[in-house]
């Protein structure tokens, strides 16, 4: 199967068992309207760890009816991250997710060595992306986490966002390494590991996904431009996930299809022992709840 | 002031003057489509080097009178290459285009130290400018096809190029982002020292009257709401006229994602040469072919 919009996330966790999702520092009213509207669609079963009084009131004014919510008082926000984290680390969520706090604090405690979220895996962000042009969802990794990753860590990044899609319910799913050009230039690092990237998925050292690369972005996601190049790929023109050779590419290309492609986005942190959902301040509502939805379909 | 590549050529035929147009190797359809209907609207002459037969062929096929056009015979690539460089140099043409070349013969032409039309000790660059409809005027990229990853000199002539665009456009104080993932400047990525350095270069004056931030990302400088969401202090405020892109990595995809993703337009010219260098992909649409010429004739 193969996501056409973000919308088709609902069928695949709507009837499933409700997901433990535990939010660090709750009081944050963008992610609360987006959790409780998964609250109410049966999809989560929300923990709200945080300022009581303030959370409560931010449900007040927005007319959210929590009856029945659990929440945990926590005023401190250092304390509330901890709590949720190490109530995760208990096996008492099955998603975290972040509040009204730093990015860092919250990656500070999933990383904690004694009672944090490691697994052993790469941390790595993975994101859905929908544009009216394209005529599939597209996945694209990582524009967000890690910063220049090396061979290793790409290789890393691509086993954590196939996993995921197979959770989906993709099969083999073609994996574009972008590059600037096509062609493999011994002055470009990033052609070099694409093309290596592409010969460990031939030889099996890279599993359960078709990989192609270098490829340009062109080529990745337009059957035309790939025929124009006489390039001959499973993957060009037909790419599920594209990954980025470094944050810099990946965050202007993220920005630049929100911007101006009015692209729609769901997004997850992989490689911790759950989904991990940090979205930030300027991501809509909507993001917000696809990228829970998206979250509960990565942790089953 | 030119806020849309229409009016880029309104532009240019207000100046009411005619430029010549020396096509190497013009066999190619949409280029032959594109200079018939510059040389219709009056503001370009077109001399083609290229075996005679086969232009006028095209042409037939295309339904245009192939007088309309100079043709001088060459019965190689290489050779015709050669010539359309060489009535540039010699003040026959203002302008040179690539018909059906392939860009690597194309360039070694151009930049041929002894034939060629590079400006001595100058920096070989690539300048386009963008339409795209979630934008409210055009912008100015720099470089998506041609420096790998710029150093501070080449950043530094990138940017004057765009500047000298800006002004062609009448924009008379070009607001300049130099475009990274996050406003803050970090040691991790490479691009930070260089664009400090610009800022300091342009307080000295070194790029005339124009307004320049960065690090900043594609949200900060193109999205009027962002500042105020993120924030962020700068004159930008999402109202770039130029983006400066730390490499050809981050620029390619942006371009491509934007043309294929959002709609996009653009028209692009070489810099760093004694006269305007016409470089586009073959497969490119005649009518993007058409602004290249415009806006070729409009740098002359």
């Amino acid at each position: 199967m193969v996501l056409k919009t973000l919308s088709d996330l609902k069928g695949i966790v709507a009837g499933g068992p409700r997901k433990k999702l535990i939010v660090a520092a709750a009081q944050d009213q963008h992610s609360l309207g987006a959790v409780i509207r998964a609250w109410q669609d049966s999809i989560v079963e929300p923990i709200l760890v945080g300022d009581q009084e303030n959370i409560r009131n931010i449900c007040a004014a927005n007319n959210y009816n929590i009856d029945g919510l659990t929440i945990i008082n926590e005023p401190d926000t250092e304390a509330a991250v901890q709590t949720s984290v190490k109530m995760v680390s208990n096996r008492q969520g099955d998603i975290l997710m972040k509040g009204k706090v730093g990015t860092s604090s919250l990656l500070k405690s999933v990383l904690n060595k004694e009672w944090g979220l490691r697994t052993g895996n790469l941390l790595s962000h993975f994101a859905l992306f929908e544009v009216e042009t394209y005529p599939k969802v597209i996945a694209v990794t990582d524009v967000a986490m890690n910063i220049a990753p090396n061979l290793q860590d790409k290789i890393a990044i691509i086993n954590n966002s196939v996993s995921c899609l197979i959770k989906l319910g993709y099969r083999m799913p073609k994996v574009a390494v972008l590059g600037a050009v096509e062609m493999v230039n011994e002055n470009m690092e990033a052609t070099l590991d694409a093309a290596l990237l592409s010969k460990m998925n031939q030889r099996d050292q890279i599993k359960n996904c078709i990989i192609d690369g270098p490829l340009a972005f062109d080529n990745a996601v337009s059957y035309e431009s790939a025929q124009h190049k006489g390039i001959r790929s499973e993957v060009a023109g037909d790419t599920d996930l594209l990954l980025m050779p470094d944050i810099e590419v990946g965050n202007v290309l993220y920005k630049s299809l929100v911007f101006f492609a009015k692209a729609k986005v769901a997004s997850v942190i992989l490689g911790a022992r759950v989904p991990i959902v940090l979205t930030s301040r300027s991501d809509s509502e909507q993001a917000k709840y696809d990228s829970i939805l998206l979250s509960a379909a990565a942790s089953k | 002031m030119v806020t849309s590549l229409d009016q880029m050529v309104n532009k240019v035929l207000e100046s009411g003057k005619k430029h010549r147009i020396a096509v190497a190797w013009a066999h190619d359809k949409n280029t032959i489509r594109a200079l018939s209907e510059a040389v219709r609207k009056g503001f370009a002459s077109a001399v083609m080097t290229g075996i005679p037969g086969k232009i006028i062929s095209v042409c037939r096929d295309a339904g245009i009178d192939h007088r309309i056009f100079s043709i001088i015979d060459c019965d190689n690539e290489d050779a015709a290459t050669r010539l359309a460089v060489k009535l540039v140099r010699e003040g026959d043409a203002d302008v040179i285009m690539k018909g059906l070349v392939s860009t690597d013969k194309y360039l070694k032409a151009i930049m041929d130290k002894e034939n060629g039309l590079m400006v001595p000790g100058s920096i070989l660059s690539y300048t386009g400018a963008i339409e795209v409809p979630a934008y409210h005027k055009l912008f100015i990229i720099t470089d998506c096809a041609v420096i790998p990853y710029p150093n501070l000199k080449q950043k530094v002539a990138m940017t004057r190029y765009a500047i000298e665009m800006a002004w062609k456009f009448g924009i008379e104080k070009p607001k300049i982002a130099l475009v990274g993932a996050s406003e803050k400047p970090s040691s991790h990525f490479s691009y930070s020292a260089d664009y400090l350095e610009m800022l300091r270069m342009r307080e000295e004056g070194e790029f005339g009257d124009v307004i320049m931030d960065g690090p900043m990302d594609i949200f900060l400088a193109c999205d009027r709401n962002s500042s105020t969401i993120k924030g962020v202090n700068t004159f930008i405020g999402g109202d770039a006229d130029i983006l400066i892109f730390p490499s050809l990595e981050s620029c390619n995809p942006f371009y491509k994602g934007l043309m294929l993703f959002a709609d996009g337009k653009i028209a692009g010219l070489i810099r760093g040469t004694e006269k305007p260098v016409v470089l586009m992909s073959r497969s490119e649409t005649e009518k993007s072919k058409y602004y290249c010429i415009a806006l070729s004739c409009l740098m002359v």
